[in-house]
Formats: C-alpha cells, structure tokens, sequence
C-alpha cells in the first residue's frame, strides 16, 4: 500500500471540555476516497474538527504527508494541505461567488471548471445561491488552495437527490486530481459506492476498519456496528421488502 | 445658537470617529468593545506625559499612538488567546473587567478630573474661516475630514483589497476563515491595533476642547455606543451621520440655558430612544406569538 497523505494514530478529541473521540487510528490514502460512517453522536463530525484544529485533538498523533499536524493552529494546517468542507454549507454569505474564492487565495480557473455553474454565478451573493450551489462553492474553495487532502462532512444534508449524485461525481473530480478524500456521509450506500476504505464509528470508538466492498448492500452489517446489536427482526423483514 | 452648532459639530466629528472605531471593532472582530476610550486615553496621556518630561510632539505623538495600540492589541490578543471560541456576550464582559481595570489604573497614574487635568496640544484651534459671524475653527475640519477619510477608506479596504476580503470573512464566519486558510488571529490583533492607535488619535483630538482628565476622555466610550447604534453597529455611513447629529444635539443643548446642565444626558436619551424604535418589532412579534 502507497504511503497514507493523512494518518491519525490513537487520536481523542474533546468538544466543549467532554472527551467524545477515543483512540482512533485511521489512513487516508492518496488519490482515493476513505468513508467514515456511523450514526449520529457516533463523534464524526468532532473526529473532523479534531483533524481540522477546530476541536482538541488531547491525545495521539494527527501527520499529513508523514508531517505531525496536530498541535498547528488550523489556518496553518489548512495552508499545510488540509482541505475541510464543513457541515451545513459555510460559506461567506455576504462575499460574493468570486470573493469567497479569492479569500482562499490560489488558482480559480480549476474551481470553474469543475463547477460551471459557479462561473456564471461569479459576482452573486453567496448567500443568494441555492443550496447545492453553496455545497459547490464549499467545494470549490477548498481547491483554490491546492490541498493534499479535503474532509468533507454530510455534503448532502438537506439536498435534493440529483444535488446529492452532482457533488459526488465532482467528489470522484476531486480524486482524478490525485486529492486524496475523507468522507462522511449520511446517505452510506453512496458513500460506500465511490468508497475504497470505510471506517465505522460507534460512541467516538472505531468498531470496524475495512474495504468498502465488504459493507456495500449490506445494511444489517452496518446496523449492527452502527448500534452493536443485530436489527430487529421486523425492521430487517420490512427493510429487505422495499430493497 | 449657530455657534453652539457649530461647535457640537466639532465634537460631532469626534464623535463620529469614535462610534466608527466602536462599529468598526464589532464588525472585523465581533466584540462589543467597553475600553476602547479608555484605551485611547492611556495612548493619548502616555503621549502628554512624555511631552511634559521634555520630549518633542514629533516624538511623542508616536509613541503615544504605539502605546495605545500595544494595548489594544493585548486585549485584542487575551480575547483571541482565550475567549476565541465564546459569545459576543462574554466578550463584551471581558472588555467591561478591563475598562473598569484601565479607568482605575489611568485614574491612579494620571488623575482624577480635578486634579489630573493636563494641557493637550492645540494646533487647529485657530479659526479656519467665518461663516455668517460664526467663527469655524480647523479642529471641525480636521475631525471631520478625518471621519470622512475612514469612512470612505475602511470602505474601500474592506471591498477592493484582499486584506479587506479576509477581514469580512473573519468576521463572518471565524472558524471557516481560519478552515480556508486565513490567519485569523495575526488579522485580528492588527484589526485591535489598528482600532487602539486610531482612538488615541481621536482622543488627542478631542481632549483640548474636554478638560484633557482621563475619567472624561475614558468615558467617552459611552456616547461612542450612542453613536454605534445610530448605525446599528454595521453601516459606518449611517455612523458617520449619527455623531454628527449628535454632535449638533449636544451644542443645542449646551445653547439652551434650561437643559445646558444636562447635555452629559444627550448621548443616554440617544440609546434609549433608538433601543426603544429598534425592539419595537420584537414587542409586537412577541404580542403575535402568544
């Protein structure tokens, strides 16, 4: 195997003082998409933050590109390489489509083309963009800046579906430009669909490391590390009807 | 009466630099900031004291200017260090334990207002022209001319430089600045440098015509947020208007021999008023929702 770009060994994170993330130990491999999956409270978005530098990483080591990261501020490990696409669409709402790019710094020619529709849209309001077009911008400003990895949390929340297949062929983009991708995603099955590696997370613990493949079409192996338990009979009778 | 327009027009203009330091302060760094006149004032007196003890304006005025912008930098630094992640609400706390610090420290190193008056240099207080028998001196020109010059280049700052770009963004959404890369707390301790050395200039502004005591100077802060609100702590256009009115208001009183004892209570009458017309929404939102 290729030498990770992101590597987390025993990683813990506290949100607000509280230890949520214990122990964790992922790789995030160059040019393919890892998933981080696991139901809500599982401490996805606190593992995110930790890497980012938005929430305390108290123990283990964080490295991009073999570099320990963990103690930088987070602007300086954003200018190290590290991309976040955070949840619930941050962008700039009162800068327009253009500003939010130029603040990122870096070439926006690659963000247009990638995402046409932010092109035509340059000198609107963030704020006045639909919601898919908010994600693409996200996105997009992660790219300006040439980073060696991107994190992206619950890109799909709130999003029509035909949104949703958008910025995940833009996500497998990403990946043709050899950035490597942490993904978490709500909707699993899509995420475990551009997928290579999955981890999932169970009360901020990883319960289970392994190929995508292994977990594709099988929710009652999800739902057993997503809860610990097996599903109940009924809910495994009703869901494997609708499949 | 015309004279005692013109001459609220003077502090008007002070005023007007002061409520912008203020709404300037709460738009680049979120924080409703309580010292900020004090802090001009410690500049402004460090700047007195060094002339006193012989030192040339030329060289004092700087230093003055760097001492308040050291400190507001510091307070700029303690916020950012350690109150990053709190509410607007706590910020503007710490910034009342400070202001409440500095007073007293200001008020033990410099005096009180009886005994702590001193002699601030006066060079625009020559007459600039007359203006139907109302004689106008520099100082209205300069202080306003200085308003309108931050204004107009805070403006520009903010939306044609990339400087100004990452400052909203900053502003905006502080974690999600930092996520894209920006430096946000070096640009934030600038933006209270910065505020810190452009409020002892306006406090050296204004002390000649004050008394020139830190308690006065110090409390400026107080028709400063009077001035803030009439801009809704955003627009500085709107900023810039409210002190001059205020400034006018101020001067009308002063003229009116019946209120001339409660001009002090111009700027309070100001918040009340407009805390008043703002929430009026909220009463009848409020009176709905029930």
């Amino acid at each position: 195997m290729t030498a990770p770009v992101l590597s987390l060994r025993g990683v813990g994170v506290n949100r607000r003082e509280v230890p949520v993330v214990h122990d964790v130990s992922l790789d995030v491999a160059p040019g393919a998409v890892t998933v981080v999956l696991g139901a809500n409270g599982a401490g996805k978005t606190t593992l995110m933050d930790g890497i980012a530098g938005l929430a305390p990483v108290t123990s283990g080591t964080v490295q991009l590109d073999g570099r320990p990261i963990g103690k930088l501020p987070t602007y300086r490990r954003a200018q190290a390489g590290l991309g976040y696409v955070e949840q619930a669409r941050t962008v700039f709402r009162t800068l327009t489509v253009e500003q939010n790019l130029l603040v990122a710094g870096g070439d926006l020619g690659k963000v247009y083309d990638l995402f046409p529709e932010l092109g035509n849209r340059r000198g609107l309001q963030a704020g006045h963009l639909s919601g898919g077009e908010q994600q693409m911008l996200a996105l997009g400003r992660t790219l300006v800046s040439g980073p060696k990895v991107v994190l992206i949390d619950e890109m799909s929340l709130g999003l029509a579906p035909v949104v949703v297949r958008r910025l995940m062929d833009a996500v497998g983009d990403l990946v043709g430009l050899g950035i490597a991708v942490l993904l978490i995603e709500q909707f699993a099955n899509l995420a475990l669909d551009i997928g290579t590696h999955a981890y999932v997370l169970r009360k901020g613990r990883v319960v289970h490391d392994g190929p995508c493949a292994e977990l594709r079409g099988r929710s009652e192996r999800l739902h057993e590390f997503y809860f610990g338990l097996p599903p109940a009979p009924v809910a495994a009778a009703a869901e494997s009807e609708t499949r | 009466m015309l004279n005692s327009v013109v001459a609220g027009l003077t502090s008007g203009g002070v005023y007007a630099l002061l409520g912008l330091c203020v709404v300037l302060t709460y738009r680049l760094v979120a924080v409703v900031n309580f010292t900020m006149a004090a802090v001009g004032a410690m500049g402004a007196f460090v700047m007195v004291s060094l002339m006193d003890a012989g030192l040339g304006v030329w060289l004092a005025l700087p230093l003055g200017v760097a001492a308040g912008a050291a400190l507001s930098a510091l307070l700029g630094a303690v916020l950012v260090r350690w109150f990053g992640d709190h509410d607007e609400r706590t910020k503007a706390a710490v910034t009342v334990a400070v202001y409440v610090a500095v007073m007293a420290i200001g008020l033990r190193l410099f005096g009180g207002t009886t005994t702590g008056a001193r002699r601030f240099p006066a060079p625009f207080d020559t007459p600039a022209f007359t203006v139907g028998g109302v004689v106008v001196p520099q100082s209205v020109l300069v202080s306003l001319a200085f308003a309108v010059l931050i204004t107009v280049g805070v403006g520009l700052l903010l939306n044609r430089t990339l400087v100004g770009l990452r400052l909203q963004a900053l502003s905006e959404r502080p974690a999600t600045a930092e996520v894209v890369g920006i430096p946000a707390p070096r640009l934030a301790v600038g933006v209270w440098a910065a505020i810190g050395a452009v409020t002892t200039l306006v406090i050296l502004l204004v002390a000649p015509r004050l008394g020139g005591d830190f308690s006065t100077l110090g409390n400026l802060i107080a028709t400063a947020f009077a001035v803030a609100m009439v801009g809704a702590f955003r627009s500085l256009p709107l900023t810039l208007a409210g002190g001059l009115v205020l400034g006018c208001l101020e001067g009308l009183s002063a003229s009116l021999s019946a209120i001339q004892q409660y001009r002090g209570v111009v700027p309070f009458l100001v918040i009340v008023v407009l805390l008043w017309w703002r929430s009026r929404h909220e009463v009848w939102d409020t009176a709905h929702s029930r």
